[in-house]
């Protein structure tokens, strides 16, 4: 309960801070809350607008969470994000169900890309996923210029998808996807060891856990998290692939996992919240002509606020 | 290939400037025990304020002092979190690296562009170049390697309690490597806009995340930094010299080369590979 008001907290902190920013630079702060909450909650499209942006968050989200349970650094739901995408794009055409299974495949199989190099060559995961998003992000731009652009080779863009999902058809995905997960990391042998591996890898290996098996494992669902994550929103929501597809939803999914202090059901909850919030703060980009970015501002704050909360707790715990 | 090698290697080294002091200000930092993942939020930080401070004082002297003062700004942050909350330095530099995103576009948008961009690069700002190459490494081979408040900072990373047994201060020394690498890296983002056409959002692309790499490929060793920042910016002229002649290797192809470059530079690291003992502790 107590992590609960302290996510709360933070995100009303942060989003203070943004209002006290925005009147820094001249605009009403008043103003300004009410785009953000009209924006995002205040009618049923922009409620809509909210929940579409929540699903990738709502995956990235548990991506994170399920690699920092296991004590390693996925800095790249980015490009495993849209690797995703482009195998359920080239998967589309037999149907949703392939397409989102080879979207969670190509996830993974990214992810483990970064795995490998950590195992034989001793290269830490938190560069080598993210210069994998630096690759994939030229990759997607390559594929959509090149072997993957639309027929009449107009725009750097792929034709649309063989298969849709309902717009929100992600959501209910999403949802379940993040309770499977809680299930499996609190009710099975294997998430068990996944969080021992996390918790302190010595004594795990003093437990009998295999811990490179095991990060390997915890890394390649973490991909598949985020591989699903970008084919649900190119089959609901994009339903063609550009330059600018991934739009920042991988490493937002480490703000959301943090807020959500690494619980996939609280996970659910963080991902409405930051949904929210990028959704309000396209709206403030549109109507007030202020940067979207305040979302990824916002999104740093909440991190640092919760970071500063974790050392206020722990010097209380144990007074030094 | 020796011959195109030598034709590229002054494009590699005016290019890989940045980079390379880059490096240097990671290489202090995690010499200290600390791991600064935010260093790519602090070039781009110092891009942008090193280019409004040039185009509002039209001198490039001031231009770099804004440039190390935005770096600062952040050095700031990241020392508050990391040296005295003890907070994890990887969620603390990955949150750093967005708050620089966020804070430098939407500061950016705000502004007209005519005080981010310019037509020509300021003059002066090629000094940086024999800076970085000679004075830089000079000086923090001095520093680090023949003063006794180098022998302390390396304690810092290798085994700080003896440091504190000794008397001195690990919160102080940390504290000043942050400021060593606040120059550092003032510098490679302020050049990074004044030497070109002024600041675009998210122009560093990453070379926050190539300077750690070649630290660790350097072996946390002022030769080791030296030699992967040049290895690095001959493989990255040779790409402008590709993407010059042959015209049929695809643009963004081209432009993942630099990072896979980096990948195989992490994964080359082969044999024994040692970090400061205390590093992101």
């Amino acid at each position: 309960m107590r992590r609960l008001a302290y996510g709360v907290v933070a995100a009303i902190i942060a989003i203070a801070l943004i209002a006290l920013a925005g009147a820094a630079l001249g605009h009403s702060p008043r103003q300004l809350l009410s785009i953000l909450v009209n924006g995002s909650i205040g009618s049923s499209f922009a409620i809509e607008g909210t929940l579409l942006k929540s699903v990738p968050l709502l995956l990235t989200g548990l991506s994170v969470a399920i690699a920092f349970r296991a004590g390693v650094w996925n800095i790249g739901g980015e490009g495993q994000f849209i690797v995703g995408a482009l195998a359920a794009f080239l998967a589309s055409r037999f149907g949703v169900v392939a397409s989102l299974a080879a979207a969670m495949l190509a996830g993974a199989a990214w992810s483990s890309i970064a795995t490998a190099m950590r195992m034989w060559r001793n290269a830490p995961e938190v560069l080598t996923t993210i210069l994998l998003n630096f690759i994939a992000i030229q990759l997607l731009g390559w594929c959509v210029n090149g072997p993957m652009q639309e027929s009449v080779r107009q725009y750097p863009q792929t034709d649309t998808a063989g298969a849709a999902l309902p717009s929100l058809g992600g959501l209910p995905i999403a949802i379940v996807a993040c309770v499977v997960a809680w299930w499996m990391l609190y009710r099975t042998a294997e998430g068990l060891r996944l969080r021992a591996t996390g918790f302190n890898p010595f004594a795990a290996r003093w437990a009998g856990v295999n811990v490179s098996a095991q990060i390997a494992r915890a890394m390649a669902i973490s991909g598949a998290a985020a591989g699903l994550a970008g084919g649900i929103e190119l089959l609901g929501v994009t339903h063609r692939l550009f330059e600018r597809f991934a739009a920042g939803y991988g490493y937002s999914g480490i703000a959301v996992a943090l807020l959500a202090n690494l619980h996939p059901l609280a996970t659910i909850l963080s991902g409405l919240f930051f949904g929210a919030l990028v959704t309000g703060a396209g709206e403030l980009q549109r109507t007030a002509n202020i940067s979207a970015a305040v979302a990824t501002l916002a999104q740093a704050i909440v991190i640092l606020i919760l970071i500063v909360f974790g050392a206020i707790e722990k010097r209380r715990r144990w007074p030094s | 290939m020796a011959e195109l090698i030598l034709e590229v290697l002054p494009l590699a080294i005016v290019a890989s400037t940045p980079l390379l002091l880059a490096v240097q200000g990671e290489l202090v930092v995690q010499r200290g025990g600390m791991i600064n993942l935010g260093l790519e939020g602090m070039m781009l930080v110092a891009a942008l304020t090193s280019i409004l401070s040039a185009r509002a004082s039209e001198s490039a002297l001031l231009g770099f002092a804004g440039g190390i003062a935005g770096a600062a700004l952040i050095a700031l942050v990241f020392g508050v979190f990391a040296i005295h909350l003890h907070a994890d330095q990887i969620v603390t530099g990955t949150a750093i690296n967005l708050l620089a995103v966020g804070a430098t576009s939407f500061v950016y948008r705000e502004l007209p562009p005519s005080l981010v961009t310019q037509l020509v690069a300021i003059q002066g700002s090629t000094a940086i170049v024999p800076l970085a190459w000679l004075v830089f490494p000079i000086v923090l081979a001095i520093v680090l390697w023949r003063t006794s408040f180098g022998l302390r900072l390396r304690a810092c990373g290798e085994n700080p309690s003896a440091v504190v047994a000794a008397g001195h201060s690990v919160v102080a020394h940390r504290w000043l490597a942050l400021g060593i690498e606040s120059i550092a890296a003032g510098l490679a983002g302020g050049y990074l806009s004044l030497a070109y056409s002024g600041f675009a959002e998210n122009m560093t692309t990453g070379r926050g995340f190539f300077a750690l790499s070649i630290v660790i490929f350097g072996r946390w060793k002022l030769r080791g930094a030296l030699a992967g920042t040049a290895l690095f910016g001959i493989a990255a002229a040779l790409q402008y010299a590709l993407q010059a002649s042959a015209r049929d290797v695809p643009y963004h192809l081209l432009l993942a080369m630099p990072y896979v470059v980096t990948l195989l530079i992490l994964c080359g690291v082969a044999g024994k590979v040692r970090p400061p003992e205390s590093l992101g502790r």
